[in-house]
């Protein structure tokens, strides 16, 4: 059932929809501002076109997630972490006719599109019909309902069209993972709506009913803050990426003490080391853990596995779990050729979860989708560029077959820091390398070749060059660490060697 | 003590002490030299490595802002 009708049917109860810190908001509210921001797009609106929403968490944030669905648009939801030259991109990408702004923002859109702040976004609120939309004017199996924006390798975001097809596909098999009490949980509001595992609170918690607890970057920067409310939030699910639980994980008083009736850790976007289980299944007795897997492109999350006894005590790496009932992996070797278990190759996923490609971009959607035949059915697929390894119908990640890591949770391709250093005054060349602690990467460090050797003391350029690169990538894509080097080693092939840059770290 | 803060205040900035050294007051957040994350990171080295322990709530962006308020947090409790 899509999120839209059970919204509609939970706002005739007195049910709480989202808590944030003081303040909440009922299903009855969401439902009645989205409608009215639908019947304002609806009667405003020359075209279609996507509405790109930026802030982080604000009250007006979802009402026009769901009201622009509401009206039959996609929506593009950007984080504040985008600078305002991404944000910029995207907007040329975009060509939105309405661009919301929930934080203060100088970007402007392109003259024919509409900028709507805070007043007017509540203003809309307060004097449109907040009446029922018809379900004629809502978005459609095969129309777009959000365009997430990526990093792309060449210093561009590429944006990931996910339909209503798509979603509802995942809604189908996921539901069972979310749903573990009955109508009355509360679950985390914790990942920025421009990371896809969002979706999972957003369009499954939702669509249950379920209350959604906001933690918002403030309280993540106020660790004070951040334990305050995580003790009266009373959350009994749990989704977020393995970074997020570490940092909540510092504090010993993260124990069952703080959330008695916490029954479930989903974990999504990132390595699950064998760490955070035994931290957690020590300090939560009643919980269990469930991870997950899968890419932007296949619409959050195509495995779900409970970790048992035997995989956090087995010396292989948690697994990223077992394929959904309806997806079908494949793990091919370079030249194309099917493999069987233990042997690594790239992962392939065919799933009615796969979009139909970059947004705008038929050049690299042909590289990475393609149609298949599966199990007797139509599907689309599309090459991970992880390497995978199963053993019967569980799988195992290690690693990437390109320069694409996470870092934090967050999916990071260091060409587009390199691609964006060398546009900093000073900087020729930029190597950017993953450094790993434990299981996972921990930070990022960058060597910078200069154009010209400079007096400034070294403090100060590294931070000189950290702030110019934070105008050009989001705050998590800005390496800890940076080197500024006479030259960098090649390799027998000329190339920078990559390998031995590392091991001077 | 205040060299050995320094040192792991120095290896989650990205830096060198020396590098810290050229200015004591500078704003690590601000700079981008310190994030929520490497906060956590600094928290549990100075547990393991000075066996100074200090609880995540306890601690507010203002009072580890700079090398020198690093120091003086730490070595009160060291």
């Amino acid at each position: 059932m899509f999120v839209l009708e059970k919204i509609r049917e939970y706002s005739k109860t007195d049910k709480t929809a989202v808590i944030y810190n003081d303040d909440k908001m009922s299903y009855k509210e969401l439902e009645e501002a989205s409608n009215a921001f639908a019947d304002f797009l609806i009667k405003n609106g020359k075209t279609n076109a996507p509405v790109v929403i930026y802030g982080h968490k604000e009250r007006e944030f979802l009402p026009c997630m769901y009201g622009a669905l509401k009206s039959g648009r996609a929506y593009v939801p950007v984080d504040i972490t985008f600078p305002a030259d991404r944000l910029e991109m995207v907007l040329t990408d975009v060509e939105p006719e309405f661009f919301v702004c929930l934080r203060d923002c100088e970007v402007e859109p392109l003259a024919s599109a509409k900028k709507l702040n805070v007043s007017d976004v509540q203003n809309i609120f307060n004097t449109n019909s907040n009446e029922s939309v018809d379900e004629k004017h809502w978005v459609k199996e095969e129309d777009n309902c959000y365009i997430l924006f990526t990093s792309g390798s060449t210093g561009r975001p590429k944006g990931v069209p996910i339909n209503r097809a798509n979603i509802e596909n995942l809604a189908k098999y996921l539901t069972k993972w979310v749903d573990v009490e009955g109508n009355t949980d509360i679950i985390t509001n914790q990942i920025s709506f421009s990371f896809d595992v969002s979706v999972v609170s957003v369009y499954v918690g939702v669509a249950l009913g379920k209350t959604l607890y906001t933690i918002d970057k403030k309280m993540m920067e106020a660790p004070a803050l951040l334990y305050e409310g995580l003790e009266k939030s009373d959350l009994t699910f749990w989704v977020s990426t393995p970074s997020f639980a570490e940092l909540c994980a510092v504090s010993q008083n993260f124990n069952q003490n703080m959330l008695p009736n916490l029954k479930r850790f989903l974990f999504c976007g990132e390595t699950l080391t064998h760490k955070l289980v035994d931290t957690l299944t020590e300090r939560f007795p009643n919980a269990d853990i469930i991870n997950t897997y899968g890419p932007t492109e296949a619409t959050v999350l195509v495995t779900a596995s409970k970790i048992t006894k035997e995989m956090a005590e087995d010396s292989r790496p948690i697994p990223i779990g077992e394929p959904l009932e309806e997806v079908e992996f494949r793990i091919v070797s370079p030249e194309g050729k099917e493999l069987s278990d233990n042997e690594i190759g790239e992962l392939q996923i065919i799933s009615h979860n796969v979009g139909h490609g970059y947004y705008k971009r038929p050049d690299l959607s042909q590289k990475s989708f393609f149609e298949t035949v599966s199990r007797g059915e139509n599907k689309r697929g599309y090459r991970t560029g992880d390497a995978c390894y199963k053993i019967g119908n569980l799988y195992y990640f290690c690693g990437r077959i390109d320069f694409q890591i996470k870092l934090n949770g967050y999916r990071i391709e260091l060409e587009d820091i390199e691609n964006n250093m060398v546009k900093i005054d000073n900087v020729s060349r930029a190597v950017v390398i993953p450094v790993m602690k434990e299981e996972k990467v921990d930070y990022l460090a960058a060597f910078v070749l200069q154009t010209q050797k400079t007096d400034t003391p070294k403090l100060r350029e590294i931070t000189r060059i950290k702030a110019e690169l934070s105008k050009l990538v989001p705050s998590y894509m800005v390496p800890r660490k940076i080197v500024i080097c006479t030259s960098f080693p090649t390799n027998t092939n000329g190339k920078v060697d990559r390998k031995l840059l590392a091991s001077q770290l | 003590m205040d060299e050995k803060i320094l040192e792991i205040l120095a290896e989650k900035c990205g830096v060198e002490p020396e590098d810290l050294k050229e200015d004591m007051d500078i704003d690590l957040f601000e700079e981008g030299l310190l994030d929520s994350f490497a906060v956590l990171g600094l928290l549990v080295d100075f547990d393991e490595k000075l066996g100074v322990k200090l609880e995540i709530t306890e601690v507010d962006r203002a009072d580890i802002n700079t090398p020198n308020k690093v120091i003086e947090v730490v070595s009160k409790r060291g």
